[in-house]
């Protein structure tokens, strides 16, 4: 019997068996333990299909005065999304000063702001909205700091990351020429990396479009809460023109921010 | 006369036990044109860090114009460093600012609360500044952002911002690794002349042998953070430069001959 020749090493295919045997394994364990059944979904597809044609489809208008409030809402959605980036990207900037051991003037506390920044992100915005509207009240105020606090985190990373990234050498000359610290904030950081911070602040503002109609729909007020108002009162057919609205806002505001991006990094 | 710098039985050792200097002691004076040289990581950059207290010395003194260096902090610090102009290999320039604000940099030492954060320079300063960047052949970039210019002209800002501070000491950190033969003349021509003219001691840290010997009135040879060798360039032998380096002199050159003077770059 001749031995056939392998065409890659034998250890890689034995890690690629390896996987597949374990990603089936994982499925099975994972379908038992949820009670999920491929034959159910089956079983039940008419009722699906029924409620996707006869509920959802087509698209309806809300009554005509209604629609201001809808498209108002729209409007609160995308000003809170900008407004509570913009500002959290403001602190963001102050505290990612202190958060990178070869920028701040207390590098011993960088790891301490680094670790903080780092918890607060991951919390989800959703689960911020949940706990903060038992203290706030629903309304566009929980939407607010929700999204602020977690992109605020998420700021003071990215922002540490550029900040090593760019600044690092114009740093130290002008350290070695005797300039303070806010004259090197001012003269070399903030200079060389805001192009960079403007980025990830546009890039943050395209996440928090999208937050922002979730973390609405469970009391941040928006278009969020709107449409959450017409799928309780089983009114499908109108929360569908909303679910697309907003896909169309996403779209947009996803588009303006990447060109934005693309001419900045230029 | 009194020396500009004095190094005392200087070391350091770096928090993962590496030892970067060794009981480094000298003396400059001012004129002095001094080379170190060395193979990579013989504490060159250290030294010349340690100068300025960029990096914090583990052991020794470094007095600088009197002054102990590691005494100083904060406000005392700043005007410790902006009396020592620094080059580095990499320029460090502000590639976004101007050519004009880059060379500008070079008085933010001296100035004070808002002017200095914001950035608002004297006139005096601007048009001393001008008159800098047309000693160095840049008038007509003065305000060009700093990124556009090649690497010869971007070293030639960092001179002109380093000579802004009126400097008694100029610290030059590799300052022609990055550049091609023809720059890096002109930028040693600069560095001799400039320092010369206004009276600067200067201390260049180089990896090329042939460049030292022809510009230094001084060569410190650095091994393993210890000086085996100080003193001029004239004496400075094979078994010296074997002692250095730990090869010999014909290993240190690519092509051996005085136009592939950059190409020795990384030679050690």
């Amino acid at each position: 019997m001749t031995k056939r020749i392998p065409l890659i090493a034998r250890d890689l295919k034995r890690l690629y068996t390896g996987f597949l045997i374990a990603a089936v394994l994982l499925f099975i364990v994972c379908s038992v333990l949820t009670n999920f059944n491929v034959m159910t979904l089956i079983a039940n597809g008419d009722a699906f299909w029924e409620f996707i044609t006869e509920d959802f489809l087509p698209p309806a208008l809300p009554k005509a005065d209604r629609i201001p409030g809808v498209l108002s809402s729209v409007l609160v959605t995308l000003a809170l999304a900008m407004s509570a980036t913009t500002v959290a990207a403001v602190f963001a900037f102050f505290v990612a000063l202190f958060g990178s051991e070869r920028v701040s003037p207390f590098p011993r506390l960088a790891k301490l702001v680094r670790g903080f920044a780092t918890f607060l992100r991951n919390i989800p915005a959703l689960v911020w909205a949940f706990i903060l509207f038992s203290s706030l009240g629903i309304g566009t105020g929980v939407g607010f700091v929700a999204l602020f606090i977690t992109s605020f985190a998420f700021m003071v990373r990215a922002f540490v990351e550029t900040m090593e990234d760019v600044s690092q050498d114009c740093v130290e000359s002008l350290q070695a020429v005797g300039a303070s610290f806010p004259q090197r904030v001012t003269q070399a950081i903030l200079p060389s990396c805001l192009s960079g911070f403007l980025s990830w602040f546009l890039y943050c503002v395209e996440v928090n479009i999208r937050a922002s109609t979730i973390v609405g729909m469970v009391g941040g007020g928006g278009v969020g809460l709107t449409l959450f108002s017409y799928i309780k009162s089983f009114q499908y057919d109108i929360a569908l023109s909303i679910i697309l609205l907003v896909a169309v806002m996403v779209i947009v505001v996803d588009r303006v921010t990447g060109k934005l991006r693309k001419e900045i990094l230029k | 006369m009194e020396p500009i710098l004095r190094f005392e039985h200087v070391a350091k050792e770096y928090p993962n036990g590496v030892h970067a200097l060794r009981d480094v002691s000298f003396e400059v004076k001012e004129g002095e044109f001094i080379s170190v040289i060395g193979p990579s990581g013989s504490g060159k950059s250290t030294l010349l860090r340690a100068i300025n207290r960029l990096i914090p010395i583990s052991g020794g003194r470094v007095i600088l114009d009197g002054r102990s260096v590691s005494d100083q902090k904060g406000r005392n610090l700043r005007a410790v460093r902006r009396e020592v102009g620094m080059i580095f290999q990499n320029y460090n320039l502000v590639y976004s600012l101007s050519v004009l604000q880059n060379v500008l940099h070079g008085r933010l030492g001296y100035m004070k609360g808002l002017r200095g954060i914001f950035g608002r320079y004297s006139e005096n300063d601007k048009k001393e500044a001008l008159a800098l960047l047309s000693e160095m052949g840049l008038e007509d970039f003065c305000c060009n952002r700093a990124s556009d210019l090649s690497g010869g002209q971007k070293q030639r800002v960092g001179i002109a911002r380093a000579i802004m501070q009126k400097p008694k000491l100029l610290l030059c950190d590799e300052p022609i690794a990055s550049l091609d033969p023809s720059s890096s003349k002109t930028i040693m021509d600069l560095l001799w002349s400039m320092t010369k003219r206004r009276g600067i001691a200067c201390i260049v840290n180089l990896h090329q042998l042939d460049v030292a010997l022809k510009y230094s009135t001084r060569i410190i040879g650095l091994s393993k953070g210890e000086i085996v060798f100080d003193g001029a360039p004239e004496r400075l032998d094979d078994t010296m430069i074997e002692e250095i380096y730990g090869t010999s002199r014909e290993n240190l050159m690519i092509g051996g001959t005085e136009d592939d003077k950059a190409d020795t770059v990384n030679c050690a």
